[in-house]
């Protein structure tokens, strides 16, 4: 690590998480470092037709990235590629998105978070042998809220009983889940699910179907919570394109 | 001190333009009105009369002054390739090469799904109704190579197949004149995984 008065990083793992225009020429790039998680930085002159980096900016590659600066907003000096390049096409791309997305909307900025950098990039290399994209999902918003801190039991329910296998439940966010006593009823709140979804999800077990469709399910409910009003945009996009 | 009004309008207007913030509009502003009045009117003029006179071609999206740009109607292109790019600009530099022939989709942007960039503001209904004329049998995806003009192209392809429509993608990899040691990594690494048999 460079020293911290210079305020300078030199050749940081990073992902691009996202860029936007800033000023005339410049970006705003948005990285994901394993050092300093979230850090956003600008790339000066960026969008110039003759610019070094302009070709670089891309997500889901693995690069190393120099920036300094003491402000939220950094300046990115360089990018330079690390390791090889790595390919999401179709439907593991819209995926890469959606991981993209999720990481800008709930990780905060300058919260560093290896483990959940090292899952990232793990989880980027199983999207690009696009195999059970679904499963590779699920398993990362679950890793993904649980290195955020939230908690999300899978162990046992709201009071502290074991969970079990065929007992239906009712999952409450920040709560857990409530054993469903008697005929299944409408409840306000929550999700509905089969305690071996649970115990599954816990296994890292995604094989069963009505697992795959209940934790899907339960996700949803979970990220909606925490992300609040604002919908996603990748998954309102996905929803549109289904009209065509 | 507070501006006239007028020159306060005038200031907040400018700033529709990309990259324009309330320092740069107002220095604009002042230049027009004090230094250059006449290129203000003509500014002014020619703003409103492209306006006026200036929508989408009904057929490939550009830009134009007809309901049917004359490249569209020019009895000399091919109609049965259809190539799609992204920007106007995009189309100028295919033009520029003389090596395409056919006709032109312009989407007038790229998806973009982290921006809420979607299928509704790229018109791809127009563009499944343009390759659907039953003239074109091929459809030449040149949307950047972005990981959104990646994108863009997975989803139109999707979307033309399922209509029994050929869709091609332009090629990438060594620039022209590249030499291997200047090129840079990425592109090479591309060159390399999509290398192609010498021998057909």
């Amino acid at each position: 690590m460079a020293s911290v008065s210079s305020h300078r990083q030199d050749n940081q793992s990073v992902y691009v998480l996202h860029t936007y225009p800033f000023k005339e020429t410049s970006l705003v790039v948005e990285l994901f470092s394993r050092e300093f998680g979230r850090v956003a930085t600008t790339a000066k002159g960026a969008r110039r037709p003759r610019s070094a980096m302009r070709g670089m900016l891309q997500a889901f590659q693995p690069m190393l990235a120099t920036w300094s600066g003491k402000l939220e907003l950094k300046t990115l000096h360089g990018l330079e590629w690390n390791g090889c390049l790595l390919l999401l096409q179709g439907e593991a791309l819209m995926c890469g998105f959606y991981l993209n997305e999720l990481l800008l909307r709930l990780l905060p900025r300058e919260d560093p978070h290896e483990a959940l950098f090292a899952y990232y990039a793990d989880t980027l290399k199983a999207l690009a042998s696009e195999q059970h994209l679904a499963t590779t999902l699920r398993r990362f918003e679950l890793k993904f809220l649980q290195e955020l801190g939230y908690a999300i039991p899978l162990q046992q329910d709201a009071n502290n009983a074991p969970i079990l296998m065929q007992q239906h439940y009712r999952y409450e966010a920040e709560h857990g889940a409530y054993p469903i006593r008697g005929t299944l009823a409408r409840y306000e709140n929550g999700v509905q699910l089969s305690g071996k979804t649970l115990i599954d999800m816990l296994n890292d077990d995604y094989s069963d179907e009505q697992t795959q469709q209940q934790s899907k399910q339960l996700m949803r409910y979970l990220l909606a919570h925490y992300l609040g009003d604002k919908p996603l945009h990748t998954r309102q996009l996905l929803i549109e394109l289904q009209g065509y | 001190m507070k501006n006239p009004p007028a020159l306060e309008q005038l200031i907040d207007s400018l700033r529709c333009l990309p990259g324009v913030g309330p320092k740069s509009a107002q220095r604009m502003a002042y230049y027009l009105l004090q230094r250059d009045r006449q290129g203000a009117s003509g500014l002014a003029l020619s703003l409103n009369n492209a306006l006026q006179v200036v929508d989408h071609c009904k057929l490939c999206n550009t830009f134009s002054e007809q309901a049917i740009c004359p490249l569209c109607e020019s009895a000399q292109r091919d109609k049965t390739v259809l190539c799609v790019v992204e920007m106007p600009t995009d189309l100028i530099m295919l033009e520029n090469t003389r090596a395409y022939t056919g006709m032109y989709f312009v989407l007038m942007g790229r998806l973009s799904p982290l921006d809420g960039i979607g299928p509704k503001e790229i018109h791809l209904d127009k563009l499944i109704k343009r390759a659907n004329d039953g003239i074109v049998t091929e459809v030449i995806l040149a949307t950047n190579y972005t990981v959104e003009g990646d994108a863009t192209a997975h989803y139109i392809s999707e979307l033309l197949r399922a209509r029994g429509i050929k869709v091609s993608r332009i090629a990438r990899g060594m620039p022209m004149g590249g030499e291997i040691e200047y090129v840079d990594t990425g592109t090479l690494a591309q060159a390399m995984l999509e290398r192609r048999s010498v021998f057909k």
